[in-house]
């Protein structure tokens, strides 16, 4: 368990920051929206329902963070991530699509760290 | 020129599309980011540090008219942006400095302590984008009222000034 627990949000990371480089790429050759980054949003949606999941359960084991408040904020806002950016991002008929799409690959990757600084049992 | 055919299919003076998607998102990201932490810190422990968390509170807002000014897009809500985004500039050079210069008051951070040195500068840089933004798109709106007022009179000698302001235009593009 805490072997998946730290293997999960460092995949979000990785992840993340590679959506976000790929996404910024398409911005730069003049690409609209496609399905390869739709499908990376949606590979990005399932790890951080995967990360829901792991922290739901910590939570139901007992364990408390510091601001409990805060966690369930995260918890929610977290899945709607790739959810509105795929929705906005497909609004846009230009490369600006594609740069919203980098901007949830790099939010995603940030809210990994700033959980861990949240409840530090979350490791990255 | 390397200026590519950016279709116009936006509507006159939409600040929706374009460029404008993207700021869209990051001021919805940090609309929602600042008051989700102001509301917990608020309802929570305000009397920890209330000046930091009032502010927090204020900047909430700030993001949240900008948002939706963007959004809407019409002449009132672009003149409402301008001023939400100068004000927004202003509050985070003011509030940076403030905080460096006297941390007493800002036991915890605001989105706008050290010139938004905690949300990777993006805070200082965004106000700027965003009037840079608005200023583009007034233009380009203007643009497009005098183009199509002259279509009327073409054989009139005002048919010159629209001619040139289009010109502009595209070399601004």
């Amino acid at each position: 368990m805490s072997c998946v627990n730290g293997v999960v949000p460092t995949t979000i990371i990785v992840a993340g920051l590679a959506l976000a480089g790929y996404a910024l790429l398409m911005t730069a050759r003049n690409r609209r929206m496609s399905v390869p980054l739709l499908a990376a949003l949606g590979v990005l949606e399932i790890l951080l329902l995967v990360q829901v999941g792991i922290i739901v359960a910590r939570l139901a084991g007992g364990g408390r963070p510091a601001s409990l408040p805060t966690l369930i904020g995260y918890l929610i806002a977290m899945p709607l991530v790739p959810v509105a950016a795929a929705f906005w991002g497909l609004l846009e008929r230009s490369r600006w699509g594609p740069a919203v799409v980098a901007v949830a690959g790099l939010v995603a990757a940030v809210l990994m760290v700033r959980l861990h600084q949240i409840w530090p049992v979350i490791r990255v | 020129m390397a200026s590519s055919p950016e279709p116009a299919a936006a509507p006159p003076g939409s600040t929706r599309t374009g460029p404008g998607r993207l700021l869209i998102a990051v001021y919805a990201l940090f609309a929602l980011a600042a008051s989700a932490r102001a509301g917990v810190q608020i309802a929570t422990k305000f009397s920890n540090a209330p000046v930091a968390y009032l502010l927090s509170a204020f900047a909430a807002v700030v993001y949240i008219l900008a948002t939706v000014t963007f959004v809407v897009g019409s002449p009132t809500a672009r003149r409402i942006a301008v001023v939400s985004c100068s004000v927004e500039l202003a509050g985070v050079l003011a509030i940076g400095t403030w905080s460096l210069a006297d941390p007493a008051t800002f036991p915890d951070a605001t989105v706008w302590s050290g010139y938004g040195s905690g949300y990777g500068f993006v805070p200082l840089v965004l106000p700027v984008f965003g009037l840079l933004w608005l200023r583009r798109n007034t233009r380009l709106a203007e643009t497009q009222r005098t183009t199509a007022a002259s279509a009327g009179d073409a054989g009139q000698a005002a048919g010159g000034g629209a001619d040139h302001s289009v010109r502009s235009v595209g070399d601004a593009e």
